[in-house]
């Protein structure tokens, strides 16, 4: 097994297993659609500390979309602690698409 | 370990409040297919007057059972949505569905057997005290929540304060048969009661809704409040012109002022619609989409169909055109919005309901894997088939024309049911 060695490489490996969540109405991914903001990893406590938002604070999706994503960082770093900040500050907005998504979107 | 903190999410509405009220929704619409086909289209071959105890019955079972049944069940679980706050009280909603699934029964076997004692009163009674919970249920939530102030806040407590008094009326009306409450007989107040409903309760209620999911669904930037504030102001002026116009008994040109200001606001809404369709960010449209867009087209049938029986059709022979401007409102634009509006929300109640708590234990359908595609689309094919040919029935009078009509819609409401029960039996297929 891969020693992870630096920062760059956690986020990479935890962008990767977000690539696997997707929005159940939309279709897309919750990195493309914009709604991780950061994840911070706090090499002494052996935290993965994540903000992130919703479309809309009253998704009826939102349970399982946060739970997905506790349970996909969970399965990268199976040793690490995993908190996930749910913000709306600021609230998501359509521009927090990344071009790829637009590009699913818009086919 | 896992960890959740900040703002948190917000509960959405108990599952199993939105359930009975759709299930029994569509049973009563089961019931009204049935009742439509094999029944009622033989009657409007004759040219027969509105005020008629079958068609009294198919309205009010439409209106009541099927439109605001799932309006009920569709609100409860998306006015957190819309407000940004929580359900207030989960015993309301379900007094709610108490009183309505009783009451409507009462009030469809009263009209079928043209019965204004006992059962028809107890209707409209159980029928009043339903809504009446509803409402304080929705104006304590709307109360209690983030945004009090917001456009679509204003929009629905005008449209549930409207929805109270046409049920209000309705009571009125039903106890006037009895007691001289009012005073001219219940007949001369129809128009009134119904227009009430119409533009208080569905048409607004459509235009706020719509406006807000629509954009959402379609994932469109488009907004406009200044738009939606003046839509609103032309509906609720063209109600009270009607109620004004219709208690002082002006002559009928005067209710093309009425007319005229639904119209604007109509038009105003589909274009709000277009424009969100335009800049939409996901391009390809599903199915219940396509259907719920056609529903905001299908919202200028209604006008077009009154415009030619005030211009065109002599009072004493509009008899089949007044009920196919009832047909266009209930079984066009109210219908195809429900049709569409369905798959687009029972399916997250569904699978929000099965997977919440495991979809991250491995692969899970998504909710528009819940249901049957071809059978939704061949519920829209008898559906739209069904529409026109029924309104070609009515326009010409022919009885074989509006039993196809009649049976085509008949088997759409069977695929719609087929659809909802498979959505609502989903087991839970996680690979």
């Amino acid at each position: 097994m891969n020693e992870i060695t630096n920062d760059n490489i956690k986020c990479n490996i935890a962008l990767t297993a977000l690539y696997d969540v997707i929005d159940p109405e939309i279709g897309l991914n919750v990195v493309d659609l914009g709604l991780i903001y950061e994840i911070n990893f706090d090499e002494t406590a052996q935290r993965i500390k994540t903000d992130m938002t919703l479309t809309t604070q009253f998704c009826p999706m939102g349970d399982s979309i946060v739970g997905n994503v506790t349970q996909s960082l969970q399965d990268a770093f199976p040793a690490w602690e995993i908190v996930v900040n749910l913000t709306f500050d600021p609230p998501w907005n359509y521009s927090r698409i990344s071009p790829d998504g637009q590009e699913f979107l818009g086919r | 370990m896992n960890l959740l903190s900040g703002n948190g999410l917000q509960q959405t509405t108990n599952y199993r409040v939105v359930f009975c009220l759709f299930i029994f929704m569509l049973l009563l619409h089961f019931f009204l297919g049935s009742l439509l086909l094999l029944i009622h289209s033989d009657i409007y071959d004759i040219k027969t007057h509105y005020f008629h105890p079958y068609t009294l019955t198919i309205v009010h079972t439409m209106a009541l059972g099927w439109a605001t049944m799932i309006i009920f069940g569709a609100s409860h679980q998306l006015l957190p949505v819309l407000i940004e706050g929580k359900l207030d009280s989960n015993l309301l909603a379900y007094l709610t569905f108490g009183f309505t699934s009783i009451g409507i029964p009462f009030i469809a076997y009263a009209f079928y057997n043209w019965q204004v004692g006992f059962p028809m009163k107890i209707g409209a009674v159980l029928i009043n005290l339903g809504v009446i919970c509803y409402l304080v249920n929705i104006i304590s939530s709307i109360y209690y929540s983030t945004k009090k102030r917001c456009t679509h806040v204003v929009y629905f407590c005008g449209i549930y304060l409207a929805f109270f008094q046409q049920r209000f009326f309705g009571l009125l009306l039903v106890f006037n048969f009895s007691y001289p409450l009012l005073p001219d007989n219940s007949l001369d107040y129809l128009t009134l009661h119904s227009h009430l409903g119409i533009i208080g309760w569905f048409l607004l209620l459509v235009i706020g809704v719509g406006s807000r999911l629509i954009p959402m669904f379609l994932i469109s930037k488009y907004t406009n409040v200044k738009q939606l504030w003046i839509i609103f102001t032309l509906v609720n002026i063209s109600l009270l012109s009607f109620i004004v116009l219709r208690i002082l008994q002006f002559e009928s040109v005067y209710y093309f002022i009425s007319i005229f200001l639904s119209l604007l606001a109509i038009v105003f809404f589909v274009q709000y619609c277009l424009r969100a369709y335009k800049v939409r960010i996901r391009k390809s449209v599903d199915e219940q989409m396509k259907i719920s867009l056609l529903s905001v087209l299908l919202m200028l049938a209604p006008l077009l169909v009154l415009l030619i029986v005030l211009l065109m059709i002599p009072v004493d022979k509009n008899y089949n055109m007044a009920t196919l401007y009832g047909f266009c409102i209930f079984f066009g634009w109210l219908t195809a919005i429900i049709l569409g509006m369905t798959f687009k929300t029972l399916p997250f109640i569904v699978w929000n309901k099965v997977y919440r708590r495991i979809s991250h234990a491995g692969k899970t359908p998504v909710p528009k894997d819940l249901f049957k595609e071809s059978i939704f689309n061949w519920m829209a094919i008898t559906y739209i088939f069904g529409f026109i040919i029924f309104v070609l029935g009515l326009v010409f009078s022919i009885s074989i024309i509006l039993k196809i009509g009649a049976f085509s819609l008949f088997a759409s409401s069977i695929l719609y049911i087929l659809n909802v029960i498979i959505i609502l039996t989903h087991q839970s297929k996680v690979s």
